[in-house]
């Protein structure tokens, strides 16, 4: 990595969740003052609309690790995630020209990247046979299931790498939509526009995906204490 | 209200809030109360997960090759591969302090890198003491803070401590739990290359 993309490089110490860096939500990040030294996001980006190879290396450098992180927790199979990586950054250079600045950088490149899965996911026909499930009754699911449970609540005993684990698990729509929503921070009308259902929908498939990571949860921490 | 017409309706009042009749039911009953808490804080803990993995430099490689091969740039007009993530233009300015923070940083690696050996011996007590220790920002990390002046700098940088040292706790106890558990050492090697990064940045940057 260059020394543009060096100095880029730290500004993902004080990156925000991304929920903060919504159009609707924006408001000022810690990067604008600290790059005030050397090159700021903005003047990489104007370079690289401009054919900086430089200044592109350096916004992968800057935006690799959450355009990954984003691929992989939507996948949850590496190769895909890389692959997707791939091509979402290839989209970029190609669209960049396109960036008029009206959302964050961030939030414009984490919609392409969120598009680029889903296209692909559409190609493999997951997404579709997941909401299919979700308009359909499901008899192993539902209210019932935890009418009169009286099991430990889980406040305070899960960790994250047991929640990264749980998320692994999860069926691929619910995964989707659990990752779209609770950890990139979209709301349901946008999930519903990227994935073309309805906000209920969207709605309904979190609401599955957060039972089923509560099983999942339950489940691993009884097996953990029988092996204590 | 029953606790099933109750739960037939949450998915679309989790959020926004129910109306008096369901809400009521929410504090008079027990199961639904403790599974509302439990999905919520699902949902807190899913806002704190931080993009652990960085992409292997295959990926890299593969953007350049497509972008040369499509005539958009042209071959080796961007960096070789392998030469991402190096700081040398930093060095020369680099001060005594700039060193000090840096060798804590590597030995803070290189005590990961000794935790990480799957046959050290690990009590659940000594699990409870390395956690307490690390979900806090700690007298290194103070040290490190410190040195960065402006104070929203500071701030922002003591969150991604104190993140990043919950992920090293959680990730040290799922390692205590199951020695042989590859992906947990995965996560704790990761975590720990979070943390080196974010010294080797502070220090970088603290220097005049």
């Amino acid at each position: 990595m260059g020394p543009t993309a060096t100095r880029l490089y730290n500004e993902a110490a004080t990156r925000p969740h991304p929920k903060d860096q919504r159009p609707h939500k924006v408001k000022l990040t810690q990067v604008k003052k600290i790059i005030a030294n050397g090159l700021s996001e903005a003047e990489a980006i104007e370079r690289a609309k401009g054919g900086d190879a430089e200044c592109f290396e350096a916004l992968y450098g800057l935006h690799k690790r959450r355009v990954y992180s984003l691929c992989l927790r939507m996948t949850g199979n590496t190769a895909e995630a890389e692959d997707l990586t791939q091509e979402a950054f290839l989209q970029l250079y190609r669209k960049i020209a396109t960036f008029r600045g009206e959302s964050a950088f961030s939030t414009w490149l984490h919609r392409l990247a969120v598009n680029v899965v889903l296209m692909h996911l559409r190609k493999k026909g997951l997404p579709e046979v997941s909401l299919d499930e979700a308009l359909e009754p499901q008899h192993d699911e539902g209210p019932k299931k935890d009418i009169g449970a009286r099991d430990n609540v889980l406040a305070g005993s899960i960790d994250r790498v047991n929640l990264e684990r749980a998320i692994e698990s999860l069926p691929p729509g619910y995964r989707i939509i659990f990752v779209l929503h609770d950890i990139e921070g979209y709301e349901h009308n946008e999930i519903a526009e990227m994935m073309g259902c309805s906000i209920g929908n969207s709605k309904s498939q979190l609401h599955k995906a957060r039972m089923k990571l509560r099983d999942l949860l339950k489940l691993s921490r009884a097996e953990k204490a029988i092996r204590r | 209200m029953t606790c099933q017409e109750f739960q037939e309706v949450l998915p679309y009042i989790i959020e926004s809030g129910g109306t008096a009749d369901q809400e009521g039911h929410l504090r008079e009953c027990q199961s639904c109360s403790e599974l509302v808490r439990d999905l919520r804080y699902i949902a807190e803990q899913a806002k704190l997960l931080l993009p652990m993995h960085d992409p292997s430099p295959r990926v890299w490689a593969g953007i350049e090759q497509s972008l040369a091969r499509g005539g958009l740039v042209s071959e080796g007009r961007t960096s070789r591969p392998g030469q991402i993530k190096t700081i040398t233009t930093q060095t020369k300015s680099w001060t005594p302090l700039g060193w000090a923070l840096a060798l804590v940083a590597v030995a803070f690696f290189a005590v990961a890198l000794i935790n990480y050996n799957p046959h050290l011996p690990a009590t659940q007590a000594g699990a409870q003491n390395n956690s307490a220790q690390s979900a806090q920002v700690d007298g290194d990390d103070q040290q490190l803070l410190s040195q960065v002046s402006d104070p929203d700098v500071r701030r922002a940088y003591e969150d991604n401590l104190r993140e990043v040292n919950a992920y090293i706790t959680d990730a040290q106890q799922a390692v205590n739990r199951d020695p042989q558990d590859a992906a947990a050492h995965e996560y704790l090697l990761d975590a720990y290359q979070q943390k080196e990064m974010l010294y080797q940045m502070a220090t970088v940057r603290s220097l005049p």
